[in-house]
């Protein structure tokens, strides 16, 4: 496998290094390929390398199966549009029927599109005649009653000159007598008319039109229709009027009809015969009712045929989609020059060997082949994939850690203590019980009901928040912990362990507000003492407990980052690592801020009166002057002088020996005569690959510089990360400030008030301002600089980060991804 | 109930806690050294916590000084 040796310096632990993994290469006839590669796939352990890489798509060995799936997903696309928008929805576990292969698939899909296409376009055409049958109706209507109405008031008129006939000739008598006109036939202009349906909105601009291209020649009668239409082109409801154009000559028909297209109008035809217009409309209303049944029966039966595609589709789909998966797969193995047999090649551990021949053995043996499959493991150089195996409670952590970079092969995980870790930093800023059990039963409902969430689709918040409901679970169990050591119940304290230890100097307690308290029984046995509530020195003395707290927590973590740095070098064999880099980081860490540590310990201890800030630089700035009233201990000063020596000291032990030590390895390395052959098992593809990795160039100039500001980097970053512990102490002062807020000036005030209904109004504010700015905002903000320390501080001590993860060929995974 | 009581108890708190993981959660030993790791881990974590809050709350250089309104 190309590796240095392993280490075997420690037990194996679980999560803390990547599984072994192993390049195998595998030789399958073509027979069997396709099964094969089927029941790699629902094993879910190999991660294929793509062998055809320089090839196109369409240069590829499959590339015919693909585009036939790609076609049958197509028509299972445009099924479930169909069945969305008929508002059926397709059942999420099928009946099971038989196994279909994707052939006989194909064909069904095949007619069923067909039949649908046919359907739809039969359904259209029917119901495209429907909808101008309808206005075929409304136009002999309308305008039947134009000439109707024409009718009856020409006749009257006709009767009233007949009867002014009789009268005496008065100046209203026109000159020209209309009758004589309209007997005189010679004079006559045939009139011609067309009626038909237009758009309401356009109907003005319409009549301008035919007004201005005709000269105003024309006479246009509209009526308008009460109820939209169906617009048989468009198929939507419009509101339309009935018009009929009544005109003289071809041209200005010519004219009119070119008007009546462009205006998308509808022309019907129409006969001024009176008795030929009822028996239009009894034949009309007639074909109308028929067309109305013929297009029920079509939906019908349209709706049968999406209800039996709706039963099968979930299956169909995971079908298709496999298939698809598995062709895509074949295609990056490589074809032999014989064309009788296929070679992958792909990463997998090594724990799932026997399961992969094991799998290979089925294929053979269900697809009859003469052949067995071929199993070999390849040796390289080239860098593995990290594979962790976890369940669900630590895959959250591990996603965590993730997020920042992935494992390099096999280097120590931090995942392992940031399960433990990382909530407890979150509590060290949360403490609070009473919003600990809040925390806690709210991630309870995630966890019992984990089933039936887990097969739903949520949204993206409550999806993640889900996704980290043990993570939120464990930071919940802690919080309630450190709510315990703060005494914070909803900021409230209570004295659960003991008594306090603090009472009056005497019995009147005079001196309460001036001097304060004193100490008379033994310590508060379990936390901060409930006395220090709601006094005035209750923040100096708090800062100061959280201030040390921070750096001492803060501390312990570092040093833990620098340990995991030294079973990474021991696992590695790299030794140079282990002198050079690891002993002076421990040295310089804890000279500094190591004896900070002790100091603080020990004046909590001694209860001296001694300024920790003035003791640590003078210690810099004259560390051979006599301490003073800075004594802590004694032998203190010889103590900082030794202490401060060796840190001058580690930072050239650093610096200097590692880089020309290197130099003298890579050139012993060059002097041997004889350089590793590649292996003759390696397949000539990855040979080409690997090329870029086999000779590393030695630049001295690079690792020296390399090695500076790495130096450089823990020199600074010793006093910054320490210094950066302390939003421990902001965070959690924020908290209790904000709870203190929330109680005193909102709880407690309604209580004053001794009115029922200012109470419920400060009891609902007071929940939601906990639930919005406490339990949201403030767990988002712990969260997030938790996480930040275990990136920054912790993970930088030790962590490289720059492998990449095992995407393993998996079926199962396939149900999650397309969505 | 003084400080090493206190540790003491932490520590078989602690070591019970490891015995109740390797009962109900026996998964062979690579797992069972990480559940040992986090339980060791979780212990030493609450630990520091109580003994930090203690300590500094055995010789206090400052002490309450009550409100006025109280």
């Amino acid at each position: 496998m190309g590796e240095r040796g392993r280490g075997g310096c420690c037990p194996p632990m679980d999560l803390m290094r990547s599984e072994p993994m192993q390049l195998v290469q595998l030789i399958l006839p073509v027979e069997s390929a396709h099964l094969a590669v089927s029941y790699l796939g629902d094993l879910g352990l190999i991660q294929i390398k793509d062998l055809n890489a320089e090839k196109s798509p369409f240069q590829r060995t499959y590339a015919i199966q693909i585009k036939r799936c790609g076609e049958m997903s197509r028509k299972l696309r445009f099924f479930r549009d169909q069945m969305s928008k008929a508002g059926l929805a397709p059942t999420t576990r099928s009946l099971p029927q038989d196994v279909l292969n994707l052939d006989d698939l194909e064909v069904k899909l095949g007619d069923l599109d067909a039949e649908l296409v046919e359907i739809n376009a039969n359904g259209e055409k029917l119901q495209r005649s429907y909808n101008e049958l309808m206005e075929y109706k409304l136009v002999l209507q309308k305008a039947g009653e134009f000439f109707n109405s024409a009718l009856s008031s020409a006749e009257a008129r006709q009767r009233e000159y007949a009867s002014h006939q009789s009268g005496e000739e008065s100046l209203e008598t026109p000159l020209l007598s209309e009758l004589e006109t309209a007997n005189d036939l010679s004079k006559h202009v045939k009139l011609g008319f067309i009626a038909g349906l237009v758009t309401r909105e356009k109907s003005m601009a319409f009549e301008r039109i035919l007004f201005r291209a005709t000269r105003g020649n024309v006479f246009l009668k509209q009526a308008v229709v009460d109820e939209p239409v169906i617009d048989p082109v468009s198929g939507e409801k419009v509101e339309k009027n009935v018009f009929v154009v009544f005109f003289s000559g071809e041209r200005a028909k010519n004219k009119i009809l070119k008007i009546c297209e462009a205006f998308g109008a509808n022309r019907y035809s129409f006969s001024e015969d009176v008795s030929k217009k009822t028996q239009m409309i009894t034949e009309v209303s007639g074909r109308l009712s028929e067309l109305k049944s013929t297009i029920d029966a079509g939906a019908v039966h349209r709706g049968n045929l999406l209800q039996t595609i709706g039963e099968q589709f979930e299956q169909w789909n995971l079908l298709v989609r496999k298939e698809k998966a598995i062709y895509h797969t074949l295609n990056m193995l490589s074809i032999d020059v014989t064309k009788k047999c296929l070679v992958a090649e792909g990463w997998s551990p090594v724990f799932a060997t026997k399961q992969i021949q094991e799998a290979l053995h089925r294929a053979t043996h269900d697809s009859k082949s003469q052949v067995d499959a071929i199993f070999q493991v390849l040796y390289t150089r080239e860098m593995p994939p990290t594979y962790f195996r976890t369940n669900k409670f630590n895959s959250a952590f591990q996603e965590i850690v993730d997020a920042y970079g992935v494992a390099k092969y096999q280097e120590a995980n931090p995942g392992v203590f940031t399960i433990v870790t990382f909530p407890f930093l979150f509590a060290v800023m949360f403490g609070d019980w009473g919003h600990g059990i809040c925390l806690l039963l709210a991630t309870l409902y995630f966890i019992v009901r984990e089933k039936k969430l887990s097969s739903q689709k949520l949204g993206d918040i409550m999806e993640m928040t889900f996704g980290g409901r043990y993570v939120i679970m464990l930071m919940a169990i802690f919080s309630i912990y450190t709510g315990f050591i703060y005494n914070e119940f909803f900021s409230v304290p209570f004295e659960l362990f003991a008594s306090s230890a603090y009472a009056c100097r005497d019995p009147s307690c005079r001196d309460s507000t001036t001097v304060g308290l004193i100490k008379v029984r033994d310590t508060y046995p379990f936390g901060v003492d409930p006395a220090w509530h709601g006094t005035r020195s209750e923040l100096p003395f708090l800062n100061s407990l959280k201030m040390k707290m921070s750096i001492l927590l803060g501390v312990a973590q570092m040093n833990l980052g620098i340990i995991m740095s030294f079973f990474n070098a021991l696992f590695f064999k790299n030794s140079l690592n282990v002198w050079f880099q690891f002993i002076p980081q421990i040295i310089f860490l804890n000279s500094l801020f190591g004896y900070l540590s002790v100091l603080i310990i020990i004046k909590w201890c001694t209860g001296s009166q001694a300024d920790l800030y003035h003791v640590m630089i003078y210690m810099f700035l004259s560390p051979t002057d006599e301490l003073g009233e800075n004594q802590l201990f004694p032998g203190q000063k010889t103590a900082q002088l030794v202490l401060l020596l060796l840190a001058l000291v580690s930072v050239p032990w650093m610096l200097l020996p590692k880089p020309f030590l290197l130099k003298l390895q890579h050139s012993r390395q060059q002097g041997d005569s004889y350089a590793p052959l590649p292996d003759a098992e390696e397949s000539l593809r990855s040979a080409a690959n690997h090329d870029s990795h086999s000779h590393e160039e030695f630049e001295f100039s690079e690792v020296f510089v390399h090695q500076l500001i790495h130096t450089i980097e823990f020199v600074l970053g010793a006093v910054s990360n320490t210094a950066s512990y302390l939003r421990l102490w902001a965070l959690s002062l924020a908290h209790s400030e904000l709870s203190v807020v929330f109680y005193e000036k909102v709880l407690l005030l309604a209580w004053g008030y001794n009115n029922v209904v200012i109470l419920i109004v400060g009891i609902i504010v007071f929940i939601c301002a906990t639930v919005g700015v406490l339990l949201v905002m403030e767990t988002l903000s712990a969260f997030l600089h938790a996480l930040r320390l275990h990136w920054v501080e912790f993970q930088n001590k030790f962590y490289e980060g720059d492998g990449y993860k095992f995407y393993p060929f998996s079926l199962a995974l396939l149900d999650h991804e397309e969505e | 109930m003084g400080f090493f009581v206190t540790t003491l108890i932490f520590l078989v708190v602690g070591i019970i806690a490891s015995l109740c993981a390797r009962i109900c959660c026996n998964r062979g030993p690579s797992a069972n050294l990480l559940h040992l790791t986090l339980i060791i881990t979780a212990t030493v974590c609450c630990w520091m916590m109580w003994a930090i809050v203690y300590l500094s709350q055995m010789k206090p250089l400052i002490v309450p000084i009550l409100n006025e309104s109280e």
